[in-house]
Parts: C-alpha cells; sequence; structure tokens
C-alpha cells in the first residue's frame, strides 16, 4: 500500500538501464582502427607478404600456380574478397583479404572465414557450406571465391589434364550427404594408384565426432588398400561409411576419368 | 463473558502454537532474477573482445537490450504460471504488479533492441538513419526466422498497447484477456530469431543450453500450473452451483457444491478464478473470494454485482457446471505474527474477512473486525458475523455513514480510541482501493508498522 509512484518508477527504470548499458559499452576496450583490424589481422598480414612476388598479376592467373585474387563483393556488412594461392593446379589457400569489420562483423568474422578458407580448399570449388550466423559473409565470400576460379579456370584446366597419370595428384569428390552431415572424401593418386585417402568433410558435433574419428580412419586405411569404393562399412558408423564410398566413387571416377 | 478462562495463559500458548507465520519468498526470488540478469549481462560481456566505434556501440546497446528483453520475457510469462509459490507465498496481486511492471519495461527493451540493432546494421552497410525502415526490411527478409520475430514484435506492441492504462480501462475485459493471450504466441515466434540470429548463442553452446533450458522450463510450468492443474482439480472435485442466496440489495453468495471441496487446499482468506459453464459466461474467469472456510461438500463465494459477469451470477441456475482454478492468494493465517489482529473489510471486501474471522487462530479478545458500508443494510453478512463474534468471543465494529450521508471518520485517533493497542495488532485489510488506501495511512499513523499491514490490491 506504499504510494506508487508511476513516472519516478519510470524514470528511475530508464535511467539505471541506459546508464547501465552505457556503463557496460564504455568499459569494453575500445580497439582502435589497428585494434580492429586484429580480427581479419592474419590473413591481411599474410597477404602483404605475398603481395611482391605476386606482383600486379592480379587477374592474369599464371598456369599452374601462384597466387588470385577474386573480386571484392559488397555485402551489408562491408566488402569480401577472397585469394588463392594455387598450385599444381589446385588451391592450396585460400584467405579473405577483406572481410566485414566493426562491432558484430568482427566476431561473425573472426568465426566464419577461417572455417570458409578451410571450406574452398577442401572443396576447391565455390560449392562451400555457408558458415550458420555468418550468412551474408559466406555468400559475399562465395561469390569471389568464384570469380577466383573464373580467373584460374583457363590455365588450371589445361594444367590439370598435363599433370600425367605418373605424377601425384589429388582428387576430392563430391560431397555426399549424410543425415548428419555431409563427407567428402580426398584422395592422393600417382601411378593409377590411390596413395592416400582422407575426409575432408566429415560428421561433426556431439556423438557425430565421435563416430568420425572412429570411422574416419579405417575408411582411410580401407580405401587405400582396396583401391575402389568397395570397402567395409564400419560398424556403429553406418551413415558416415556410406557417405564416404559415394565419395570416395566420385573422387574415382574423376581420377580415372 | 470478559473474565473467564479466555485469558488463561494455557489457553495463549495454545493458540499461540496454531500461529506459523511464514515469511514471502518474495526477497530470494528478486535476487535470483536479479542474478540470472547479471549472468545474461555477463555472456555479452565475456562473447564481445572490444568495440570499435559508434556503430559497434549501437549494436553492442541493441545485443544488451535484446538479450535483457529475452531474459525477461521468460519471465513475464512466469509470473502469469500460476505456480504456487508465487501465487499463494508471495501473493497473487503482487505477482501480477511484477508482472505489469515487467512486461512493460520489457517491451520497452524490445523496442529498444529492434532500433539499435537495425540502426546498427544500416551503419554498416553504409546507410543513414533514415533507411533504416529500409534496412529492417531486409533484415527481416534476408536473416533467419526474422520473419516470425517481426510478427512476434507486432504482437507484443498491440499486447502492450491494449493494456496501456486508457486503453485499457475501455476495453471490456474478455477481448483485453484474450488478446493477452496472444503473448505465448509472440513469445514463441520471437523466440527462434534469438537462437539462429543471436551471435552469443552462436559462439556459446552453454548460452544456448541456458536460453533453451530457461524457456523450456518456463513452457513446463505454464503447462503443469495452467492446464494440468486446473484439469485434475476440476476432475477430481466436479463443481456446480448449488444456489444463489440475495445477502443484502447488490450482493450476491454462490453456494458451490461438489466432492470433497475440503481436500482442495484451500485456505480462509483464498481466492479461485471462476468459470460458470452458463450461456455468455463460459468464456470469461473472475476471480472471487471465498467467503467462508471451505467445508467438505461446499464452498461458499460472495459477490458484489458491479460489473457485467457479476450482475449475471444472481440469475445462476443451480446445477449449473463451476470450472474453478486456485485456490490462489497470500492473504491468508501464515502472513500474520503472533499478536492480536484486526480485520478491516471495505464493503463486499468483508468476503475474505469473514472467512478470516471464523479461522484465524486466536483467543478471545484477539480478533477485531472493522467493517465498513454505506448503511447499515449493506452490511452483507452482518447476522454470521455477530454469530462468529459470540462464538469466539471477538470484537465486532461496523462503520456506516451517517444518515445525513456523512463518511464515517476512520482516522488514526479514532482507531486508537476504539482500539488502545492497536499498534500491536497485525492488520488484514480487504477494500476499494480508496478505502484501503486512507485506512492504510490512518493505522501507519496509529503506529502499525508496514510489515504488519496485509492486504490484497488488484490495482495494477
Amino acid at each position: 500500500m506504499r504510494k506508487s509512484h508511476p513516472v519516478r518508477r519510470v524514470v528511475l527504470a530508464t535511467a539505471a538501464t541506459v546508464s547501465g548499458v552505457v556503463l557496460l559499452l564504455a568499459l569494453k576496450p575500445a580497439s582502435g582502427p589497428a585494434g580492429a583490424s586484429a580480427a581479419g589481422a592474419a590473413p591481411q598480414a599474410t597477404a602483404a607478404g605475398q603481395e611482391s612476388p605476386q606482383g600486379g598479376a592480379q587477374g592474369a592467373a599464371p598456369a599452374g600456380s601462384g597466387t588470385v585474387t577474386g573480386d571484392a563483393v559488397r555485402t551489408q556488412y562491408g566488402a569480401v574478397q577472397v585469394r588463392l594461392t594455387v598450385s599444381g593446379g589446385k588451391i592450396t589457400k585460400a584467405e579473405a583479404v577483406q572481410a566485414p569489420k566493426g562491432g558484430l562483423s568482427d566476431q561473425k568474422t573472426q568465426l566464419a572465414v577461417p572455417r570458409l578458407n578451410q571450406e574452398a580448399v577442401a572443396a576447391g570449388t565455390a560449392d562451400i557450406d555457408a558458415v550458420s550466423g555468418a550468412t551474408y559473409t559466406s555468400e559475399g565470400y562465395r561469390k569471389s571465391l568464384q570469380s577466383a576460379l573464373d580467373k584460374i579456370k583457363p590455365a588450371s584446366s589445361g594444367t590439370s589434364g598435363a599433370a600425367g597419370s605418373a605424377q601425384a595428384r589429388t582428387v576430392t569428390g563430391k560431397a555426399a550427404q549424410t543425415p548428419y552431415g555431409p563427407v567428402r572424401v580426398r584422395i592422393t593418386v600417382a601411378g593409377g594408384r590411390i596413395t592416400k585417402a582422407e575426409a575432408v568433410q566429415a560428421p561433426k558435433g556431439g556423438l557425430s565426432d565421435q563416430k568420425t574419428q572412429l570411422a574416419v580412419p579405417r575408411l582411410n586405411q580401407e580405401a587405400v588398400a582396396a583401391g575402389t569404393a568397395d570397402i567395409d562399412a564400419v560398424s556403429g558408423a553406418t551413415y558416415t561409411s556410406e557417405g564416404y564410398r559415394k565419395s570416395l566413387q566420385s573422387a574415382l571416377d574423376q581420377a580415372g576419368g | 463473558m470478559t473474565t473467564t478462562l479466555a485469558g488463561g495463559r494455557a489457553a495463549r500458548r495454545q493458540t499461540m502454537r496454531r500461529i506459523r507465520p511464514r515469511r514471502s519468498p518474495a526477497v530470494p526470488l528478486l535476487l535470483a532474477v536479479w542474478a540470472g540478469a547479471a549472468a545474461v549481462l555477463w555472456l555479452w560481456w565475456h562473447d564481445t573482445p572490444s568495440i570499435a566505434d559508434d556503430t559497434g556501440r549501437i549494436l553492442g546497446a541493441g545485443r544488451i537490450t535484446g538479450l535483457l528483453a529475452g531474459y525477461l520475457m521468460a519471465l513475464v510469462v512466469l509470473q502469469m504460471a500460476r505456480v504456487p509459490a508465487l501465487e499463494r507465498r508471495v501473493g497473487s496481486d503482487r505477482v501480477a504488479r511484477w508482472h505489469a511492471m515487467s512486461g512493460r519495461y520489457t517491451l520497452c527493451l524490445v523496442v529498444a533492441h529492434v532500433f539499435l540493432v537495425m540502426w546498427g546494421y544500416a551503419r554498416q552497410a553504409g546507410r543513414s538513419l533514415g533507411d533504416i525502415v529500409q534496412q529492417t526490411a531486409d533484415s527481416v527478409d534476408q536473416l533467419p526466422d526474422m520473419g516470425k520475430a517481426a510478427v512476434g514484435t507486432g504482437l507484443f506492441v498491440v499486447i502492450g498497447l491494449t493494456s496501456a492504462g486508457p486503453v485499457r480501462r475501455r476495453l471490456p475485459y474478455d477481448t483485453w484477456y484474450h488478446v493477452h493471450l496472444l503473448t505465448y504466441a509472440a513469445v514463441f515466434l520471437t523466440f527462434w530469431h534469438q537462437i539462429t540470429t543471436g551471435n552469443d548463442f552462436a559462439v556459446e553452446p552453454a548460452a544456448k543450453t541456458f536460453w533453451y533450458g530457461l524457456y523450456g522450463a518456463v513452457t513446463a510450468l505454464v503447462l503443469w500450473y495452467r492446464i494440468l492443474t486446473p484439469v485434475r482439480l476440476n476432475l477430481r472435485h466436479r463443481m456446480y452451483v448449488e444456489a444463489v442466496i440475495e445477502e443484502t440489495p447488490g450482493i450476491v453468495s454462490v453456494l458451490i457444491g461438489g466432492r470433497k471441496l475440503h481436500r482442495m487446499g484451500a485456505e480462509a482468506g483464498q481466492f479461485f478464478r471462476w468459470r460458470f459453464l452458463a450461456p455468455g459466461m463460459r468464456f470469461s474467469s473472475h476471480p472471487y473470494s471465498l467467503s467462508a472456510a471451505p467445508r467438505p461438500g461446499m464452498l461458499r463465494i460472495t459477490v458484489k454485482a458491479i460489473g457485467d459477469h457479476s450482475a449475471r451470477l444472481r440469475e445462476l441456475a443451480p446445477g449449473t457446471k463451476v470450472w474453478a482454478e486456485g485456490p490462489y492468494g497470500a492473504l491468508t493465517a501464515q502472513r500474520r505474527s503472533r499478536g492480536k489482529v484486526l480485520l478491516v473489510a471495505g464493503g463486499v471486501g468483508i468476503t475474505p474477512m469473514r472467512a478470516l474471522f471464523e479461522t484465524l487462530p486466536g483467543a478471545a479478545g484477539d480478533i477485531t473486525l472493522l467493517y465498513r458500508a454505506n448503511t447499515t443494510q449493506d452490511l452483507a453478512l452482518w447476522d454470521e458475523l455477530a454469530a462468529i463474534a459470540e462464538e469466539r468471543g471477538a470484537r465486532l465494529m461496523y462503520a456506516v455513514n451517517s444518515p445525513e450521508g456523512e463518511r464515517p471518520d476512520i482516522s488514526a485517533e479514532n482507531l486508537r480510541r476504539k482500539i488502545p493497542d492497536v499498534d500491536r495488532h497485525d492488520v488484514f485489510m480487504c477494500g476499494p482501493p480508496g478505502f484501503a488506501q486512507s485506512v492504510y495511512e490512518a493505522l501507519r499513523e496509529a503506529g502499525v508498522p508496514a510489515r504488519r499491514i496485509h492486504h490484497e490490491s488488484f490495482e495494477m
């Protein structure tokens, strides 16, 4: 029954909330331009380092190896630009020389770009999964990656054919969907034989981590041993095994063709 | 009557043993709420390494308000889940006021969150503040679950508008109530964008688990206490209208029969939300206090015919089925400390006081009832009260307007004159808001500490 003071309460609540939020924001270390780029610093630094040997050869890709920089793609939060290092017609390295910065974007970039880089190297195409929570960045990355790939295509289509069967080369199969996530196999072929098999993508998260850990090394061994996609499924990881088999088959198809 | 065994020490000890005061859990609950809010802020702090510029600050503020709104939203729903600890220990009235207050506050946070985040995104996209509408449309279009969130936010705004004082007073109760039920839909719709686009939940799996846990627990409590508990109660007790009795002009008592009604756990001073399954009354439920202690085969409510609903009660046919939810309310014997008790009733506020007058433990002379009404004809239930007073050796006083229509003077002085040790009483009070306020002030002036004045008020 104490007297209520609605106006006083409103004023107090507003003042407390606003000052609380302002205080929190003020206490957070502000990162200047130097700090802000810290998130994207790693790719940027390496990019600078490699700038000189590459010179101005931005557009015309050197046949077989070198670096190619894709177009800068504007997203809602800033530009994304991808640079690829290509060697032997294969992407050996992908990095973002530009990515959204500032506020929320710093974290999203930090979260998304390394994963996208990995995916790009693994896939060798622009057909990569978006990182959830960073949809825009992923989309921009994909576009820039595609434009970079377009630049190396003319050169690399020749090289990959001329690679010769004696030379070791790597082929990545298509991603095979399983209920727990895609599986994608990369094989190294030399002299018409599989010398190495690895899964560049496999189900992740929760129980899947364990299954993947359990099954993938065995499947890799089997693939090398068999030299075909006719390998036994690992019990307890049937779906992963099945996906592995399919992706392996598609890699073999590509290598054999 | 004055000199008898009643004053004996043994008798006094015996009654004292039956008084078991319980503290309201309000303080620990509020502490838990604040701790939760602190945890939510810490989550933001933990996940935000640094802030680059003003855009970052705007987005930071947007995220803080968003996180707080998401957290409070769960609590706002929880407050209306009819959890017994809240309804019976803290008190339905107080919880309803918390609900209204935190609901308004949360709505403001939601609006601030939407504005700040969209402003921040607009700046990131190189747009000006004027493009915020366009930015909002784009984000709703492109980000996951934002369509749902936009609909939910719209619902929140509508619910908020219908609950604002001037609008609410003009709306029929039922309309307001049914619009308010949309809150569940709005909470559901806005929940998903928190998980899918919320940065903290993407970065921190533990935070996601916490959030699911919070909302899951609230959902479970709502289902349990708002749906399953009433269904079970009504299946078990199968209540119906036994009779309707006119007590005084405009005040009726409804006698309700049913099975094993004493097993409902209702105490004197509590109320149920009643729904009479008669044409035109089926879709609204109203809170009415018990006006007598529950008996195995009968409950009684006494109602003043003021509103649309209460006026119709008079026409209830015996045998009409009744759906009740409860018991709710904390204005019970557990509130008192170990002293004498003064009950103050204004008008139809006599109902819970009548039940308490009958059942509060106390030796002769410990219990006093002061009953305020316009005229002596309006003193509903007077004969019963007189009989109880006689039987228990309790004091019964009334205050009515003078024949000229002058209001009786319930002042500190008068109270002290009539009840010399009034400052050593626990006071239970029920009546119209203006009356309750003036009596409260008089009591405080007469030296009754605030913590010993117990009342229930459903004013927001």
